[in-house]
């Protein structure tokens, strides 16, 4: 009788455990980790546990996890990870808490509790984003070689495309839709204060503006992957990538046929 | 010279800032994200002139991933939050704006000339990539400091 309770509460410890690092690894994947830092996570958290042999299989959109122990059961998880928007902080914590747990810190039950704690950070405020993007337009249009004026004018338009992304869309179009029309719509406010006269270079305006549409964080992660031989996950966040920047191409195109059309001829330096 | 090249770090190092910040990386690491993304796009601005745009990109990636895998360790938290911010700069954001400019204003030659140069500088940020991340962790070691959990 004994040794029956002792088998389930173990069996329990473990199914939990196992919780745990499912649930890291499916944070880790979603906020945007390299796929090496998933497994090697997942791992680290069910030995920390003292479970013998622990399988995943990462893919850029979700991850199989098998695993057995001692006792006779075994335990399989297939989880499916949509797309969705870079948490860098939540990689951060996710990584500091599997490293609290190697140490010891925390029952399968307290870690299973943080990890929610983290899946429930907040983001930025909407209003610090919006800023954001707006500074970071400015700057870059700087560093491309636009003047002060150009700069101010780049800020307006990264600002409002951030309003537009946050406000208008809200994740609510596909990634290809959101990046064409960011990209037509960031192009149509610089032309827009362009043509009211302020500004000079209309062109260092709409390079400084459309960066923070630019898909850095899956191109780093893609060439990162490919680099620690995840070819298939690799491949996927290569292509997102490549998406991504033709779809800024063609907003910007667009709109500049558009503007060809009304205003005749090649008017730009 | 000098004073327009530090305006350009000051640049540079807020942008990336402003980047991190919309990438969600906690606040406590901004400041290494900024020297980062500073330092390798005054690299790349100090080497243009000498290496080329490829030269200068690879050398600049590169210097931007070893400062991003030395706050990794210094700080001790994944190196992903310091590169993706960092790396920015370099990317060639202006390449594909003049790249479907010039397919738009049907000048085709110019076009795949530019979409060519977008191509060479990121491949050149693909090499500068693989190249760093082929060091050896204990290269990095000397930077640790603290005891915090989570070497």
């Amino acid at each position: 009788m004994g040794d029956f309770i002792l088998e389930t509460v173990e069996k329990e410890h473990n199914r939990m455990a196992l919780n745990v690092a499912a649930l890291a690894g499916d944070i880790l994947l979603a906020s945007g980790a390299e796929i090496f830092r998933v497994e090697e996570t997942i791992n680290r958290i069910a030995h920390a546990y003292g479970i013998d042999s622990c399988d995943p299989f990462v893919l850029s959109s979700g991850f199989f996890l098998t695993a057995d122990s001692n006792s006779d059961q075994n335990f399989a998880w297939v989880r499916h990870i949509p797309l969705s928007a870079t948490r860098l902080d939540r990689v951060t914590a996710v990584n500091q808490l599997s490293r609290e747990i190697e140490h010891g810190f925390y029952t399968p039950e307290e870690a299973y509790q943080k990890l929610q704690d983290i899946q429930q950070m907040p983001a930025k405020r909407n209003l610090c984003q919006i800023l954001a993007s707006g500074v970071g337009s400015g700057c870059f249009c700087y560093l491309f070689g636009g003047d002060p004026v150009d700069c101010i004018v780049a800020f307006i338009a990264g600002l409002l495309l951030y309003v537009y992304l946050l406000c208008v869309v809200k994740g609510q179009l596909s990634k290809i839709a959101t990046n064409i029309s960011g990209g037509m719509f960031v192009t149509f406010i610089a032309v827009l204060i362009y043509q009211l006269g302020l500004g000079h270079h209309l062109s260092e305006i709409i390079i400084g503006s459309i960066i923070p549409l630019v898909p850095g964080v899956a191109f780093t992660n893609g060439i990162r992957d490919i680099a620690d031989q995840d070819y298939i996950a690799g491949a996927v966040r290569m292509l997102d990538a490549l998406l991504v920047t033709f779809s800024i191409a063609m907003g910007v195109g667009l709109v500049m046929i558009g503007y060809h059309h009304f205003v005749g001829g090649a008017i730009l330096p | 010279m000098s004073v327009h090249l530090i305006f350009e770090f000051l640049t540079a190092f807020v942008g990336t800032i402003a980047f991190a910040l919309l990438f969600q990386v906690p606040k406590e690491y901004y400041v290494n994200c900024g020297l980062a993304g500073g330092c390798g796009w005054i690299c790349y601005k100090l080497l243009l002139a000498g290496c080329g745009l490829f030269g200068s990109t690879f050398f600049a990636t590169v210097l931007v991933v070893f400062l991003s895998r030395l706050s990794a360790v210094r700080r001790h938290c994944p190196v992903t939050i310091f590169l993706v911010a960092g790396i920015f700069p370099l990317v060639p954001g202006a390449g594909i704006y003049w790249t479907a400019y010039y397919v738009v204003t049907d000048q085709l030659a110019k076009a795949s000339d530019r979409g060519f140069q977008t191509l060479k500088i990121a491949v050149a940020i693909v090499l500068g990539i693989l190249f760093v991340f082929e060091f050896p962790q204990k290269w990095f070691r000397w930077a640790e400091r603290g005891t915090a959990v989570g070497n």
